[in-house]
């Protein structure tokens, strides 16, 4: 890899939403472009799960149901990111961890040491209320290394495609 | 990823709801978005049956007046919310009555997004000042801004 890019290990975060497929892209060119290993990480959000049995809004089996579900999604999704690093002839390590997800992506900076991770869109600041911080929110604050946070637009595509 | 502020719409709230029973409040609320989101009869059926079948399980009703009836449906893109705001409390099968409803249809595409929707509602309510206004409020529109404060 070139010795220019400050980065050599990129961790891209997925949440299995749309907007991270942005960020899949993205991390996709900038591993094919710095040289850097690309690792990506769905963390499935088994703290939300207990919460809610907790709560007694979620029965024992809709715990089960989901955390199924959540275990399919997150294989559609790092078999989607290997696609794209493949079509780009870039290599990338896929995992899929269980637990809180800010929390886990921080362990996993740390136990990787990756230097920059990169997030999908962000959602705008539309409250002050701290219960509604996201996850993605709480990766930018609690990261121990630079944060790329991408955006869903056309010139990515573009840049993808070329 | 959408959140619950996302997600929230305020064509979607209903204060007060006129229903004093759970399986008639389930419909109000299950009616309002079928009306909005112009599901067909079939549809509106099938999710108003998912979620009271849901709530046969167990109830999904919480401490301080909050009920979170639910149910993942097959037809649906989106995840969706509904609110529903009720002048006296209901008994919808928990130990404490309800006043104050957050019905989830969710998307079965989408259960990451899902899951955190459930959890943010969870952990709002678990604030007595939260639910206090949300009680207190008179119009949709009052239901809606205390969200965005």
């Amino acid at each position: 890899m070139s010795d220019t890019f400050p980065f050599r290990r990129i961790l891209v975060y997925l949440d299995g939403s749309e907007a991270s497929l942005s960020a899949a892209m993205y991390s996709v060119l900038l591993a094919k472009a710095s040289g850097a290993d690309l690792h990506a990480l769905y963390v499935v959000n088994t703290k939300a799960l207990q919460d809610l049995v907790k709560a007694r809004i979620f029965v024992s089996s809709e715990r089960s149901e989901y955390l199924a579900d959540l275990n399919k999604d997150a294989g559609r999704h790092i078999r989607h990111i290997e696609k794209l690093a493949k079509l780009k002839g870039v290599g990338v390590t896929g995992q899929i961890v269980e637990g809180l997800p800010s929390a886990q992506v921080v362990k996993y900076i740390k136990d990787h040491s990756v230097d920059l991770l990169v997030l999908g869109p962000v959602n705008m600041i539309r409250s002050r209320r701290e219960e509604l911080t996201s996850e993605s929110d709480r990766m930018l604050r609690t990261a121990p290394c630079p944060v790329l946070v991408s955006r869903d637009d056309e010139k990515l595509w573009q840049m993808f495609e070329e | 990823m959408n959140g619950l502020l996302e997600i929230i719409d305020k064509d979607l709230i209903i204060n007060p709801l006129t229903s004093a029973k759970r399986d008639e409040i389930i419909a109000e609320l299950v009616d309002l978005y079928a009306r909005r989101k112009g599901l067909s009869p079939a549809q509106r059926d099938e999710a108003l049956r998912a979620v009271i079948e849901r709530e046969e399980l167990a109830s999904t009703a919480m401490e301080k007046g909050i009920a979170i009836p639910h149910a993942k449906l097959s037809f649906l893109k989106d995840n969706a919310l509904v609110i529903g705001v009720s002048r006296i409390p209901v008994d919808f099968g928990g130990e404490l009555k309800s006043r104050i409803f957050f019905l989830l249809l969710a998307s079965a595409d989408k259960p990451s997004e899902h899951i955190q929707i459930l959890s943010s509602i969870a952990k709002l309510c678990s604030s007595d000042v939260f639910v206090r206004l949300l009680s207190s409020a008179k119009t949709p529109s009052d239901v809606y801004q205390l969200f965005f404060d």
